[in-house]
């Protein structure tokens, strides 16, 4: 029973959901694509009444009956200036948003199991200040901020962790209640950003035991092999300096390990210990954050993609990436909508 | 900190200035409620300010819930009931304090500021005047105030604050002004009798009862004040009629009830037509005092035949009437008096007043049968010693007319009034009373008169053959100057004490400063109470009248909403298009703007885009136009220097003027022969 019941209520819901989702399509879809910026201009911020909105609306009722039923102009008076106020709080909460410029941050890539920081840029044009600004989305609603006259505030908002992948973000809303709370102005906003989660890295060798294969082997053998001392020079992974040298000499070394001069190491899909994909990306992610870390020169070989060798930050993000991105069809992130999210 | 918690503490922000705005509405409630709401608030108040400096916790729900019982069982115990004006605006105190008590979060507040709002409504039950209207601005504002600062994500500082709460209050003035004007009135009440009490609250009452009533004349609210349309009466000719007494019992004249409505008599001649609008406070009663003697008066007020004006329902709220009068043509003037009227005007009872009898029965002797000798007979025997006006009369006891005419001799109109009315019927002349007001204070601010319940004053109407009821006023024969100069001319004599603020007479520097004072601010409450409070349906009419507009027809409600709307709109899209100019309000930022348009005159895209630095926009023109390198590489120091250089300012003048001088370079202002296009636009 109690199951029947919870299924069909999460049934409504979700048909609740998509039918939100279709009006807001439908409201939006005269909107331009956003890119990575955008500037709120009248045709796309929305209001409507808060509760508090019908709330004051309902006691402005109450104070016009009284002032007609005692015939008291002091309380015509007052109800029409509060409603004066109220009419007005529509163009003032429209206000503190129109003409504010939104631009998309970069997102930095995060490991899966680590919360993801969403930061949007916002920039006042109109020479006014924005108080109250909240930015939700998918349910998750940031902390208020304000956007000082002529000036910019980045509003961050934490989604929760996910798993390994390449997101985009879901449709984002910017919304305020300022100054009055009875009335909300909010915007629909699809700035392009991507998210990127990379796998969370697991060692091989601690993982399984140390089972006897190619990466291993290699791994003990270079461990192994002698130093060699050689002169700093830029580029050189700050890892790999000899600081003890640097006290004594004044002059910076770093160890060069032999495999790292000589030869190039393949991190391989098919030699890592383990069956499933994800467990497969965390040992390969495991591999190339090692390998970076000693400065090594890496090369990526995954089933439907080569990566030739290379070594650097921008080499080690490259990879990265073609983990994220391994067999990922993009979703949008936030994944699970939180119950008392109302979306948009 | 949880995200509960943290949600709590940026939600409570307001708190503080709740804890001051809601004091501040509640305050005018003070002079009216039992002075347990009003302790019950202040405790509430402090309690909860207390608790927020201490940062504790409000009481749980199981003790507020104990609380509003209480409170509730208490204002049923004071009112026996929990509704009406009375019970329920104290509910509504003591609610609003146990609300602020129990404030945790950011919906408490706005919830307790609503209230706020209802708060401040509920005064106008007990108090309208113009300072209440002031003080619910100021609550207004406090309360815009702290509702804004709940919303706000961070603490505004206290200008911000108040500015924005104070504009939000002035764009909302015209919204409020249009409305007032044509949101369609009803005449109220749309249920039960919306009036606290059904005590009469005029100075004159239906009885007159010589004697009863002296602290009436201590009473200097105001009556109804009066504006004249073109010529003001002299103040003998100021005679406010309301009521007429016929019926006399030996002690007490009771004023006429009923009466059929009769037509009104035509002025005779327009130059003794007087025409004013007066504006009375209300009375409870349905009489309106009218100038003497009326030829025009509102719709909704008739003309009877016992000569008072009455309207149609009770005057509960302050109301304004145009009126005319025809200050020479008596009632009755063009009529015959009627067997049984003359014999009710004659009555007496048969044992009153024998010693007066006795002398009217001399009179009679005397004068035969004139009528006017034997008027002036009794108004000699007043104006001769020892009678005297006086506001503190002794009590009569016994025959009142007898007592006061023989023994005591001392009294006021309605003394003088009563006994002449008694001396006349002796001696077979029909007479009655009349009541109303007489005099009033010129007010030279408003030029408005003012009446006051002390000018409340009692008359004599006798009917004399072929003239109608002609005025006699004895209080004239004893007392000229009350009439002359109002009840304020008055001084006293015999060092009578008069009331300080009816005395007038050799007014010194500091009490012509306090009537200096009292005149302007008896103006400030007759514009607020004649523009203002008495605005009702009928003012409503006859002001959509004026602009051939009809305001029982909703169509021409609309029109007229529409219109003020519409002004509005146009004085916002005014307002928006006069500020614009101000964004660039730099000399040398316009400069630029000007070199930069022309520049984009002669070649499209090479005006400096809006947020391209001047430094990289002058290596671009640079760029593409070479012939203008000078030009705008020597703009470009020079508005670097004006524009940032702390300099003099004589450097940046100089600058400017640089600048000035770039920006008209015949090289820049010239279109471009070479380029075909502009060729043709120039």
């Amino acid at each position: 029973m109690r199951a029947g019941s919870v299924a069909r209520r999460e049934r409504l819901r979700s048909q609740g959901h998509r039918l939100r989702e279709g009006v807001i399509r439908w409201v939006t879809r005269r909107h331009r694509e956003d890119g990575q910026q955008a500037t709120l201009g009248r045709d796309r911020i929305y209001i409507l009444p808060t509760r508090a909105g019908y709330t004051l609306l309902a006691i402005l009722g109450v104070m016009l009956l009284g002032a007609i039923n005692y015939s008291n102009n002091m309380a015509f008076l007052l109800t029409f200036l509060l409603a004066g106020i109220g009419h007005n709080a529509i163009w003032y909460t429209h206000r503190n948003l129109l003409g504010l410029k939104v631009s998309a941050l970069p997102v930095s890539p995060v490991f899966a199991g680590q919360p993801t920081q969403i930061s949007l840029r916002l920039d006042d044009t109109r020479d006014r200040d924005r108080e109250a600004l909240h930015l939700s989305i998918g349910g998750y609603t940031s902390e208020p901020v304000t956007v000082p006259a002529r000036g910019q505030q980045t509003v961050r908002l934490t989604l929760p962790p996910v798993g390994r992948g390449a997101y985009r973000l879901s449709r984002q809303r910017l919304d305020t209640r300022y100054p009055l709370g009875i009335l909300k102005a909010w915007t629909w906003l699809g700035l392009d950003t991507e998210i990127l989660v990379y796998p969370q890295p697991v060692d091989p060798l601690s993982a399984h035991g140390g089972i006897g294969d190619a990466s291993s082997a290699q791994r003990r053998q270079d461990a192994s092999t002698p130093d060699h001392i050689r002169p700093y020079r830029p580029g050189d992974p700050p890892g790999r300096i000899l600081w003890k040298a640097l006290a004594r000499t004044g002059k910076l070394h770093i160890r060069e390990t032999a495999a790292g001069g000589r030869d190039t190491l393949w991190i391989d899909w098919s030699a890592m210990p383990a069956s499933d994909t994800e467990t497969r990306l965390s040992m390969l992610c495991h591999q190339i954050l090692a390998a970076d870390s000693e400065g090594r020169t890496w090369g990526l070989r995954l089933p439907d993609k080569t990566l030739p060798p290379g070594q650097g930050p921008a080499h080690r993000e490259r990879s990265l990436r073609a983990l994220a991105e391994f067999r990922f069809e993009p979703i949008a992130l936030p994944i699970t909508k939180p119950s008392r999210g109302t979306g948009a | 900190m949880t995200r509960a918690d943290r949600h709590r503490s940026s939600g409570m922000r307001g708190l503080e200035l709740a804890l001051l705005a809601l004091p501040v509405a509640a305050l005018p409630h003070a002079w009216h409620q039992p002075p347990w709401v009003t302790l019950l608030v202040a405790t509430a108040i402090l309690l909860r300010t207390w608790l927020h400096l201490r940062d504790h916790q409000p009481p749980s729900i199981g003790w507020m819930a104990l609380l509003a019982a209480f409170a509730g069982g208490l204002t049923f115990f004071q009112f026996g009931t929990l509704f009406g004006q009375e019970a329920g605006t104290a509910l509504l105190l003591v609610m609003m304090a146990l609300k602020l008590l129990e404030t945790r979060n950011r919906r408490d507040i706005v919830i307790g500021l609503f209230l706020g709002y209802f708060v401040v409504v509920t005064t106008y039950f007990f108090d309208q005047s113009l300072l209440i209207a002031a003080w619910s601005l100021l609550s207004a504002w406090l309360l815009t105030a702290a509702l804004v600062q709940v919303h706000a994500g961070r603490t505004l500082e206290r200008r911000r604050l108040a500015r924005q709460s104070g504009w939000m209050i002035v764009h909302a003035l015209p919204f409020m002004l249009i409305l007032f004007v044509a949101f369609p009135r009803v005449q109220g009440p749309l249920w039960g009798d919306p009036q606290r009490d059904d005590v009469a609250t005029t100075a004159l009452s239906g009885e007159l009862n010589p004697g009863d009533i002296a602290e009436l004349l201590q009473d200097q609210t105001t009556a109804m004040r009066v504006q004249f349309r073109d010529t003001v009466p002299p103040p003998r000719a100021q005679y406010w009629r309301a009521l007429v007494m016929t019926d006399f019992d030996g002690r007490r004249w009771q004023a006429e009830g009923g009466g059929s409505s009769i037509e009104l008599p035509q002025a005779e001649d327009s130059d003794n037509v007087v025409a004013y609008t007066a504006t009375l406070e209300p009375t409870r009663v349905r009489y309106l005092p009218v100038l003497d003697y009326p030829v025009a008066l509102p719709d909704n007020a008739e003309y009877r035949d016992n000569h008072q004006v009455v309207r149609d329902r009770r005057i509960v709220s302050r109301i304004q009437y145009d009126a005319e009068a025809d200050l020479t043509r008596p009632p009755g003037a063009a009529e015959s008096l009627s067997s049984a009227a003359r014999e009710r005007a004659l009555r007496l009872p048969p044992s009153a007043a024998p010693q007066a009898r006795a002398e009217v029965a001399l009179w009679r002797a005397t004068h035969g049968d004139d009528e006017r000798a034997i008027i002036q007979a009794a108004l000699d025997r007043f104006a001769a010693a020892p009678y005297r006006y006086t506001l503190q009369p002794p009590t009569l006891r016994g025959d009142v007319t007898d007592q006061f005419l023989f023994e005591t001799q001392a009294g006021y109109c309605e003394h003088y009034a009563s006994a002449f009315a008694v001396l006349m019927r002796s001696a077979g002349i029909p007479t009655r009373v009349v009541t109303g007001y007489q005099g009033g204070e010129w007010m030279p601010r408003g030029e408005y008169l003012r009446l006051r319940n002390a000018d409340a004053h009692a008359w004599n109407e006798v009917w004399l053959d072929g003239e109608g009821w002609i005025r006699v006023d004895p209080t004239a024969a004893i007392a000229p100057e009350r009439i002359e100069a109002g009840i304020a001319g008055l001084t006293g004599g015999a060092g009578e004490a008069m009331p300080d603020f009816l005395r007038r007479d050799g007014l010194g520097w500091m009490q012509q400063l306090r009537f200096g004072l009292e005149d302007w601010r008896d103006f400030a409450r007759f514009r607020w109470e004649s523009w203002v409070l008495a605005f009702d349906p009928e003012r409503q009419r006859e002001l959509f009248a004026r602009f051939g507009l009809d305001a029982t027809d909703w169509r021409d409600i609309v029109t007229a909403l529409g219109a003020g709307f519409g002004l509005l709109s146009l004085m916002a899209l005014g307002w928006a298009l006069w500020r614009r100019p101000r964004r660039h309000r730099d000399a040398a930022d316009r400069l630029l703007q000007r070199l930069s348009r022309r520049i984009e005159q002669q070649q499209t895209g090479l005006g400096r885009r809006a947020h391209e630095p001047v430094v990289i926009w002058t290596r671009r023109v640079k760029a593409a136009r070479p012939d203008l390198a000078s030009v705008v590489e020597a703009f470009a120091e020079h508005y670097n220097q004006a524009r940032f250089a702390p300099g003099q300012r004589e450097d940046r003048s100089w600058h400017l003027a640089e600048l000035r001088r770039l920006a008209a370079r015949s090289s820049v202002r010239k279109p471009r022969a070479a380029s075909p296009v502009t060729q043709t636009t120039a």
